[in-house]
């Protein structure tokens, strides 16, 4: 809680102190009507005094209420709804592939370390974690949509099923390859760096002479033994990278025009959508919160040895 | 436990996922139905006729909604739409509108002369907020009105089932006009009554196309609505997708998921060109680009010269067909092409740099020496960003050091427009301005009139007596040819004697569209405001 109204406050004072008055906005913009221009003032309460304007908005969080859009003009918690399943929908998939990939070739170039396949590894890790998000997919697109026409060029698609018992529209499958390909191989690297290293760490650990001593196959060692005493700092780096591509993805949002939470708060900050942007913040910092609380919870489940006590 | 086994297989398949949909193909719209697909950047802010102020919002609107009148919009001439026809009284302050027989709104109901009331009420209500109130302030008791003084506006009747009359308090000449702005677009009130407020999402109007489904930053759909009264339109569907990145757009129309496109590809790129470039349509629309100066501070406050010499020594021509080609046109003066009042020969100012220095030692900064700091302020976009490092590179080339400081659109408002009593902060602003109408009003008077002084369009606080005097004399001058002729000597002098921006350009459209589609009207009005009953697919045609 002291988390979330800390980050509250900061928004506000950051929206307050941003240049550009969204009643202007609202009213036009480039010609607004001076009366018109007061009355939405009044509308939004945006005539009253700062710190008047501080304590309600804090009233509002305390009363679980995110406010209303001044732009759409409907409850933020509505937009949020609206916006974050896609966000979530890409975030699983990206950490999926890229869990998976990192996992993969972190253990290969754990396994043949100094050798070829470790180079290449380390190489495309490194390739993976300097080329910009955004050129990346416009390159994916361009190779996959547009020169060899395997996946669709951008967006959500129009026909996915929905949810049941929710009006939650999935996205058409297809539609979502590459933009969960973009991030993935954004973070595979980070992943597989992590991986490697901590695999090559634990590699050299007493127990797994003891566990080959008792005869158990290479494959089982691995995987029983090394795989899982390794997990504790690879499931910190894709925990972490799974909550921030939860607030985080708006460059793979915006070039594949995936309706995500995380470009439209952008778009609200351009508008001065002041209740959006500070809804929406508030919501992915409590998302982070979450995340990084079941990964607490996580490593109890990996390593028995993690215990947390009111003592500790 | 024993499904940890399965994890790494697991991990693995979903690394390999993507290549189990290998071979797709773009899936073709099925040969019988008629859709058309058209990108905006954005969700639009509104679907509410009454506040619809931006393009992407009068893109929806234009194609659900209808009003009394509108605007044809290639001779961009006024039509009746929902009025049958009209008839203004002899001293110009009666109209007298005939309402068509079995028009319907989305909802099945019949239109009656009521919500014409009902619609003009609510625009004008001071609750509604509307941004377009003034488009109906010249009805007498508006203003009454909004300011709740009366129940009712005085200058509305409806005498009989089928006639709609309005009065105004003056004659006001561009008041057809702006009537056929979609903001006063007939609403049905038991839909824009609705406590939940479902209109701003789904809104209803007696248009050509009905609303269907608005996925916010996905598309909107709409379809087409059998009983319009202009005839069913011949497109079944229209989808509106919201595509914010450019290059992206431009790929999704190349691979054939989209009809049309508002971005087209730098002439420089060849091979882009070669994909699309037969496929490009221009063509002039009625707005124009300028760097507008702040006349309420120094060094430009009163000083016509320095002014002047600031407009010689910029080449709009290497800008328009160097830098940029393909675009916009060198502009000499305020009022587009196509508007009434528009002036062929306008000198305006040719790129001249002997004159510009000797002006500006006449403005009393000889060699720019004497300047004091100026910035050249810009809302963020390459294409703006490109525009001011020219005009930069030109001032400097005089004398003239000015820097450039580019920001967002909402600090950029506030940077250039100020408040009502205190100037903004930008010395010089890159602005361009697209005329609502077709009526050299909807230019000369929210820009430069003093009565508009500050946030109220006016940004650089332009205050000419004569300019505003000739603004002022055609708004009550009902002959067009006398009026276009006041225009054309209040831009003269806003323009030669006493210029309050930079002239930069005449604005152009340049569109993509399939060819497989056809009704294409290429309007002046923009290639948002595009009437998509018009519009018709026909595959296998080139």
């Amino acid at each position: 809680m002291p988390v979330l109204l800390a980050a509250a406050a900061i928004v506000w004072l950051f929206l307050f102190f941003l240049p550009g008055d969204p009643a202007r906005l609202i009213a036009g913009g480039a010609s607004a009507d001076p009366d018109v221009l007061q009355s939405i003032r009044e509308e939004w309460g945006l005539d009253r005094p700062a710190p008047a304007q501080f304590l309600h908005y804090l009233g509002m969080i305390l009363r679980g209420d995110l406010g209303t859009s001044y732009v759409q003009k409907r409850p933020v918690s509505a937009i949020i709804a609206d916006h974050f399943p896609a966000t979530l929908i890409l975030a699983v998939a990206a950490v999926i592939l890229s869990a998976g990939g990192g996992l993969v070739l972190g253990s290969l170039a754990a396994l043949y370390r100094g050798r070829m396949v470790d180079t290449v590894v380390l190489l495309l890790a490194l390739l993976g974690t300097s080329l910009p998000v955004f050129w990346l997919g416009l390159i994916l697109m361009l190779v996959f949509a547009s020169f060899l026409g395997w996946l669709p060029v951008l967006g959500y698609g129009m026909n996915g099923a929905v949810l049941p018992f929710t009006s939650i529209r999935l996205p058409e499958w297809d539609h979502l390859v590459l933009p969960a390909l973009t991030l993935a191989l954004a973070s595979m690297g980070a992943i597989a760096r992590v991986a490697r290293a901590s695999l090559i760490e634990t590699g050299t650990a007493d127990f797994l002479q003891t566990a080959r001593a008792k005869g158990a196959s290479g494959a089982r060692v691995f995987a029983r033994h090394t795989l899982k005493n390794a997990l504790i700092p690879i499931v910190t780096v894709i925990g972490l990278d799974f909550a921030g591509l939860l607030g985080g993805a708006v460059a793979t949002e915006y070039v594949f025009a995936w309706p995500g939470l995380g470009k439209t708060i952008v778009r609200a900050i351009g508008l001065r959508d002041l209740p959006v942007v500070e809804g929406g913040v508030l919501f992915l910092t409590a998302i982070f919160v979450l995340v990084s609380l079941a990964l607490d919870v996580a490593y109890l489940y990996i390593d028995p040895r993690v215990h947390y006590s009111r003592s500790a | 436990m024993k499904s940890r086994h399965l994890v790494v297989p697991a991990l693995l398949a979903a690394a390999l996922w993507p290549c189990l949909s290998c071979g797709r193909t773009q899936k073709p719209a099925a040969p019988a139905e008629q859709a058309f697909r058209f990108r905006l950047h954005e969700d639009p802010p509104t679907l509410d006729p009454a506040l619809a102020n931006d393009q992407f919002s009068e893109a929806i609107v234009l194609n659900v909604h209808r009003g009394l009148v509108e605007l044809d919009p290639g001779t961009l001439e006024v039509r009746p739409a929902v009025a049958e026809s009209y008839t203004i009284s002899p001293d110009g302050r009666t109209y007298t509108f005939l309402l068509r027989d079995g028009v319907f709104f989305h909802n099945g109901r019949k239109v009656a002369p009521g919500d014409v009331v009902y619609s003009f009420e609510r625009i004008l209500r001071k609750e509604t907020n509307s941004p377009r109130r003034f488009l109906l302030e010249p009805i007498e008791g508006a203003t009454e009105f909004t300011e709740g003084k009366s129940p009712s506006i005085a200058g509305v009747s409806t005498p009989d089932d089928r006639t709609v009359v309005l009065r105004l308090s003056k004659p006001f000449a561009p008041f057809l006009p702006q009537l056929t702005m979609t903001n006063t677009a007939i609403v049905p009130r038991e839909a824009y009554e609705d406590p939940r407020k479902g209109y701003l999402r789904a809104p209803v109007g007696c248009g050509p196309f009905r609303f269907s489904r608005w996925e916010q930053g996905n598309f909107i759909e709409l379809l087409a609505f059998d009983r319009y009264y202009g005839g069913r339109p011949a497109l079944d569907r229209v989808v509106v997708r919201m595509i914010e990145n450019a290059t992206s757009a431009l790929q999704e129309y190349i691979a054939g998921g989209l009809d049309s496109l508002d971005e087209t590809p730098d002439p420089g790129d060849t091979a882009m060109m070669a994909k699309v470039g037969s496929e490009i349509r221009k063509y002039p629309f009625i707005g124009t680009g300028y760097i507008g100066f702040n006349m309420a501070v120094a060094p430009f406050k009163g000083n016509a010269a320095l002014r002047q010499a600031f407009n010689y020594a910029v080449d709009k021509e290497y800008l328009w067909n160097v830098l940029m080609p393909g675009g916009n046109r060198p502009a000499n003066g305020i009022i587009p092409p196509g508007i009434p009042g528009h002036d062929p020969d306008l000198p305006g100012y040719p790129h001249d740099e002997a004159k510009a220095r000797s002006l500006l030692a006449k403005a009393g900064f000889p060699s720019g020496k004497g300047l004091p700091p100026i910035a050249l302020w810009v809302n963020t976009g390459e294409e703006n960003r490109r525009i001011a490092e020219q005009v930069q590179s030109d001032l400097k080339k005089v004398g003239i050091e000015v820097s450039i400081r580019e920001v967002d659109w909402a600090a950029y408002i506030a940077g250039v427009s100020g408040t009502r009593d205190k100037p903004g902060q930008a010395q010089m602003f890159r602005f361009g301005w697209y005329l609502d109408y077709p009526d050299a009003d909807a230019i000369l008077r929210p820009l430069l009139h003093s009565s508009n002084w500050g946030p109220a369009g006016n940004f650089g606080r332009y205050k000419n007596r004569e300019v505003d005097a000739f603004i002022d004399q055609a708004l009550d001058t009902a002959d067009p040819k006398a009026r276009a002729d006041l225009y054309r000597r209040a831009e003269r002098i806003a323009v030669m004697d006493d210029p309050p921006w930079i002239f930069l350009a005449y604005m152009e459209s340049r569109t993509l569209y399939k060819p497989y589609v056809k009704g294409v009207v290429l309007s002046p009005l923009g290639e948002f405001r595009l009437p998509l009953d018009r519009l018709r697919i026909e595959r296998g045609a080139t």
